[in-house]
């Protein structure tokens, strides 16, 4: 109100005549006209700047990475030098080419760097360790590392894409505070940059983790650890036997059972007594998975004192074992359950036990229920996958 | 001096409506301000990282894409093909054929190899029954499973006997004519799989026209706003809905509904909540609400989240009549909603549903063609009574026309600073433009469809949920669907 009168009011009395003595109502509707009508020229305005800044963003990208791919293809990718076996250490790179004014602007810069991260995401072995040479000796890893500095946590998580794709080598002191930062994004990427650039202890930061491992944090980081060459694997029951951290013991479950780690069985043979229904059932996922036989017995024995998603577990870990030692019990959950998803999994397992089966499979076949035959046949049938 | 009865209903009319309109205005204001730093955040988060890493990620949860298919013959072999091209680690297709009577279950047989299998399913929420389940021979299909079943009258049935079937903890439940961006179920369940603490219960995105894009084998290969009018209004009201409207309740966990066309949902939570209503027109609000309404009952701490980017094309109705018939079965779902959830307005066992989504669906979205309408008929009176203060009544409409046209071209910036769909600024424009003609041309047509909805509402008039006469992306089969619709409406 105090705005209306201090600085509209004067400029609505002179080009309205009438204005004081309109009421309040239509005062304060001729003040919030004016500002829709400014706000909307604004939006045509931004609307136009945005679309004119990204067309000329989108043209100087095309103009200079021709160029940026001339010269790679020239120097680093058809090297002469390394075509000869020459190391790659031992091999000039033509960095005049880079001495233009046209590539010295923090756009072309930027536009360098992103380039060279696209081609070492497709060239590995020496053309990927030249693409770092060349990234080295043109001093963009500066660049990189001066993002690191900044207090903006995007600019942090582009640091460290550039550097971790570059394979720089980053303190400790720097990367691992980062692994525990409030804000998710730059968390989830220090993380992945300290599994892919820590050659000694790539899984450090699962001894501090605070935060949890949230289930995309997951994902990412499977697919990193999984998918990083030269990294040395540690026996992930570390974790399942110490970490307070409960995401943290879910996660090193499925690495073990990537991993095949049969000396973590016994871990998480301890994790069956764990009091969280949650854990207990990833613990039991992955010894079925890890077929890991001399849990059965434990897995049948606390079968009735457990929830149902850890019930449901056990049954498809006892299916997966296949040992054919718990197949009478297998049969007794299918008849006897009133539940359709028990009944459906225990199916499943005795299908599952092959040659160990068969003669059970005819004969429940021959004497089930019409919704029990159906079951069987569903879990029989080679098309239906689930 | 004494004033009449007359004077006291006056008096407290315009009173009520400028409290309420007042009240909209901010809402919308603010709205606009809660989305852009929704849209903001978004951005900064997405602009390093590339999602489609993840995309092998043997742990990536399952997804069932649901998709209920009713007399789609012409056009569903395209349509199944279509969703055939998600890219994603861990999904299945159902597509379920509800009943249809022309050939679009012979078709998938054929094309797809199909056979009926012997399947066994627990029927936890209550359907018409499943005629038949069927699983394709070629390795090609095997993530495609067919439903077929007895008409159940509603998408709501068709899409319940999917959830029943459906082996995976979340659904993603679209229409059988809607294209998905090929990343569709990766960026869906990223809300879900990145919430530090709440439980989100269903995601959604924007969804835009499909009607004048370029469509390949299925997929979009250039964005444009529709020609037509009709639709590219739509265009436009569905950019103020979901960019702008969508993404500002989404800041505040308030978002009241997650579309029909496109929402990915916690399936555990949507079968205890009871399922999609059949008897509902509005059915895909009225399972948001009651999902809600089963978090709250049992104390989940759950979240809906919205993201602003586009991934499901629709076709728009581009005639009056299918439009009526749209807007007219929107309207009366909405007042079924509120006539059976009634109990949640302003109760604060229900939180900020109670508190804030209901009451502003009850008054701004429910309420609001009726105090419209009303409004209009006040100004008749007024203006045959001589009543009126023209230059007042003028400056007044002149401020409710440039509000509206501000709000509408927010909407279209804040689109812009999500993504630049559009190739050029010429296509921009013409999208632009079209907030100037609503308030004249497209908002007394969605009024009059309310009204009508809310008396077929109080009527009980019967209404099925009917074909939508689309016209089809691809050239031909766009052609061949228009000729068989004339073919079929002379035989009739």
């Amino acid at each position: 109100m105090l705005l209306l009168e201090a600085f509209f009011a004067p400029f609505f009395r002179r080009y309205f005549y009438y204005f004081d003595s309109y009421p309040l109502v239509i005062q304060i509707a001729i003040f919030l006209t004016v500002v829709a009508i400014v706000s909307t020229v604004i939006a045509y305005a931004s609307i136009l700047y945005r679309r004119y800044r990204g067309s000329r963003h989108d043209k100087k990208i095309a103009r200079i990475n021709p160029l940026l791919d001339e010269i790679l293809t020239e120097s680093i990718i058809l090297n002469d030098d390394l075509a000869e076996g020459k190391p790659v250490e031992e091999i000039p790179l033509p960095l005049e080419k880079f001495d233009r004014p046209r590539f010295k602007t923090p756009f072309a810069r930027q536009a360098i760097i992103e380039r060279l991260i696209h081609y070492r995401k497709n060239f590995s072995g020496d053309i990927g360790l030249l693409l770092r040479k060349l990234y080295i000796e043109l001093g963009l890893e500066k660049e990189s590392f001066g993002k690191l500095k900044s207090f903006k946590w995007d600019r942090k998580v582009k640091s460290l894409i550039e550097l971790t794709a570059m394979d720089m080598s980053i303190a400790d002191v720097n990367i691992l505070p980062l692994t525990n930062s409030k804000n998710r994004e730059l968390r989830a990427e220090a993380r992945h940059a300290y599994i892919k650039l820590s050659k000694n202890e790539p899984f450090k930061f699962f001894d501090v983790v605070s935060e949890p491992l949230l289930m995309w944090d997951q994902l990412e980081l499977f697919k990193i650890i999984t998918t990083t060459k030269d990294i040395s694997i540690p026996n992930f029951a570390r974790w399942v036997t110490y970490s307070s951290n409960k995401s943290v013991v879910a996660f090193c479950l499925k690495l073990i059972v990537h991993y095949n780690q049969q000396e973590a069985v016994p871990s998480i043979i301890k994790l069956l007594d764990n009091k969280d229904h949650y854990l207990r059932s990833n613990a039991i996922n992955a010894l079925g998975k890890l077929k890991a036989d001399e849990a059965e017995d434990k897995l049948v024995q606390i079968y009735s004192s457990q929830p149902l998603d850890c019930q449901l577990e056990i049954l498809k870990a006892i299916g997966r074992m296949g040992t054919g030692k718990n197949l009478t019990f297998l049969r007794q959950e299918f008849l006897r359950s009133s539940d359709f998803d028990i009944r459906k999994n225990a199916a499943k397992s005795i299908i599952s036990h092959k040659q160990h089966s068969e003669e059970m499979l005819g004969e429940l076949l021959d004497t089930a229920t019409a919704e029990n035959k159906l079951i069987l046949k569903h879990c029989m049938n080679p098309l239906i996958k689930y | 001096m004494e004033e009449t009865i007359w004077e006291h209903v006056q008096d407290f009319f315009e009173g009520a409506v400028f409290v309420y309109g007042t009240t909209l205005l901010v809402v919308y204001a603010l709205l606009a301000i809660m989305s852009l730093i929704a849209i903001t955040r978004f951005k900064r988060r997405e602009k390093n990282i590339d999602d489609e890493k993840m995309l092998g990620s043997p742990i990536a949860p399952g997804i069932s894409v649901i998709a209920p298919a009713f007399n789609e013959g012409l056009t569903i072999i395209g349509n199944v093909r279509s969703l055939l091209t998600l890219n994603y680690p861990h999904f299945e297709i159902i597509i379920v054929n509800d009943g249809s009577s022309d050939d679009t279950l012979e078709q998938m047989i054929v094309e797809f190899e199909l056979v009926k299998v012997d399947f066994a399913f627990s029927a936890r929420i209550k359907t018409q029954p499943v005629r038949g389940v069927y699983k394709s021979t070629n390795s090609a299909y095997s993530k495609l499973l067919v439903i077929d079943k007895v008409n159940g009258k509603s998408k709501a049935d068709a899409v319940n006997a999917a959830i029943n079937i459906a082996t995976f903890n979340y659904f993603l439940c679209t229409d059988v004519d809607c294209i998905l961006e090929k990343n569709t179920l990766l960026k869906l369940i990223k809300p879900v799989m990145s919430e530090e603490k709440k439980r989100v219960i269903a995601t959604g995105a924007t969804l835009r026209m499909v009607n004048s894009c370029d469509v390949d084998e299925g997929v979009i290969t250039r964005v444009r706003p529709p020609r037509q009018i009709l639709p590219r209004f739509q265009e436009m009201e569905y950019l103020r809905a979901f960019v702008l409207g969508k993404m500002g309740w989404s800041w505040i966990n308030c978002v009241p509904n997650v579309s029909g066309g496109l929402g990915l949902f916690d399936k555990e939570v949507a079968i205890k909540a009871g399922g999609y209503d059949h008897k509902s027109f509005g059915e895909d609000m009225e399972l948001m609400t009651r999902m809600v309404r089963y978090a709250y009952d049992n104390k989940i701490d759950y979240a809906i989240r919205y993201i602003p980017i586009t991934l499901c094309w629709t076709e728009g109705p581009s005639t009056v009549k299918i439009f009526m018939r749209q807007r007219t079965r929107w309207s009366r779902g909405l007042s079924q909603l509120m006539f059976a959830h009634i109990k949640m307005l302003f109760n604060p066992r229900y939180g900020r549903m109670g508190l804030i989504v209901f009451p502003y669906n009850f008054f701004f979205e429910l309420l609001a063609p009726i105090i419209e309408f009303l409004g209009v008929i006040y100004y008749i009176v007024l203006i045959c009574l001589g009543m009126i203060n023209w230059h007042f009544a003028i400056l007044l409409l002149i401020f409710v026309y440039t509000y509206s046209i501000m709000i509408s071209t927010t909407a279209i910036l804040w689109d812009q600073i999500t993504f630049r769909y559009y190739k050029s600024w010429k296509e921009v424009a013409s999208l632009c433009v079209m907030p100037f003609y609503e308030m004249i041309l497209y908002h007394p047509m969605i009024m009059v469809f309310a009204l009508r909805g809310y008396y077929y509402f109080l009527t009980g008039k019967k209404h099925t949920w009917g074909n939508m006469q689309r016209k089809g992306f691809n050239t031909t089969a766009a052609k061949m669907a228009t000729a068989n619709n004339n073919n079929t409406q002379a035989v009739k």
